[in-house]
């Protein structure tokens, strides 16, 4: 059976460091930013802006130094915002070398 | 100790920032069009009923009788609601279906295949694929259920069912409180392929 490229993506994270929060089944997202950052990443690793393992690794380190850095029950634990920190490294290095980060407005800063 | 208050508000409005920023970029430079992420995110919907199985399921929730023919004799119960029993020309291929209780949660896996009862549930997700899924599932199904945000209560029994080219397991899950007094389109409509693979339980509201 054909797999697509979203759902091999997925699947690649199942079990792993990486795996997305899910509820009741299903990929939970609280806030629709956590949305649209998944379908960010999924969509341009997709059409070959990066190679989907590539993201993980960013993501995974994201992780890993959070969790160097914070009790493992620290509340204020975000996937979402690992996820978003791991996408604008990557499309940095990748994508859009010279992307810089938003200010609190939403503004890109060159 | 205000600032840690605050903290979280501000820190989901830089973020939403961040992304929105990040995107209008990418819809600019050509690089994807305003409605990429949304046909992504399509592709991992969930079902909502009715599809086939959330009609059998619906209708065991409002008729004892029906729901103990579809646990004792499924292929019956499936055909005595006219839905299609399997692929045509597979000999011996026979559905059957486990049901839900206070004491039980039961979970369908392939360890060998991907033996999926789709005349009842459509095509498979694709998590049933993936090996580490069933792997993992028949070894520790408490944990990786937990994975799947579902989290069964340690009273909670977890029985795992092993598909194969023989028969196609599916749960009935349990009919969720609050939901007296629905027609039986209005249940169906709360039954995901999920709950029927055991990986989610039927909620009283669709989500």
């Amino acid at each position: 059976m054909q797999t697509s490229f979203e759902h091999f993506a997925l699947a690649s994270m199942m079990g792993q460091a990486d795996a997305p929060p899910k509820a009741n089944g299903s990929l939970c997202f609280h806030q629709s930013w956590e949305r649209q950052a998944f379908g960010l990443a999924v969509a341009l690793a997709r059409d070959g802006h990066f190679e989907w393992e590539e993201f993980r690794q960013a993501l995974i380190a994201e992780i890993t130094a959070w969790e160097a850095s914070h009790a493992r029950d620290d509340p204020e634990w975000d996937y979402y915002e690992c996820w978003l920190d791991a996408l604008e490294r990557v499309m940095r290095s990748q994508v859009l070398p010279g992307l810089a980060t938003a200010d609190p407005a939403g503004r890109v800063m060159d | 100790m205000t600032d840690r208050f605050a903290y979280p508000q501000d820190r989901e409005k830089r973020n939403a920032a961040r992304v929105r920023a990040l995107e209008a970029l990418l819809i600019e430079k050509g690089v994807i069009t305003d409605q990429t992420v949304d046909k992504v995110m399509q592709t991992f919907a969930t079902e909502m009923g009715p599809f086939n199985g959330a009609k059998l399921v619906a209708r065991a929730w409002v008729d004892d009788a029906f729901k103990a023919l579809l646990v004792t004799d499924t292929m019956a119960a499936v055909t005595q609601l006219g839905l299609p029993t399997g692929a045509a020309g597979a000999e011996g291929e026979h559905m059957r279906a486990v049901a839900n209780t206070p004491d039980v949660h039961n979970l369908i896996i392939c360890t060998l295949c991907s033996c999926y009862p789709w005349p009842v549930l459509g095509l498979p997700p694709y998590w049933y694929k993936d090996p580490s899924f069933r792997a993992r599932a028949a070894r520790e199904p408490r944990s990786v259920l937990r994975e799947f945000g579902l989290e069964v209560e340690p009273s909670k029994e977890i029985r795992t069912w092993d598909s194969s080219a023989q028969i196609r397991w599916f749960v009935v899950p349990e009919r969720p409180d609050g939901t007296q007094g629905m027609s039986e389109d209005e249940l169906a409509a709360l039954v995901t392929p999920e709950t029927m693979m055991g990986v989610a339980i039927a909620l009283p509201k669709a989500a």
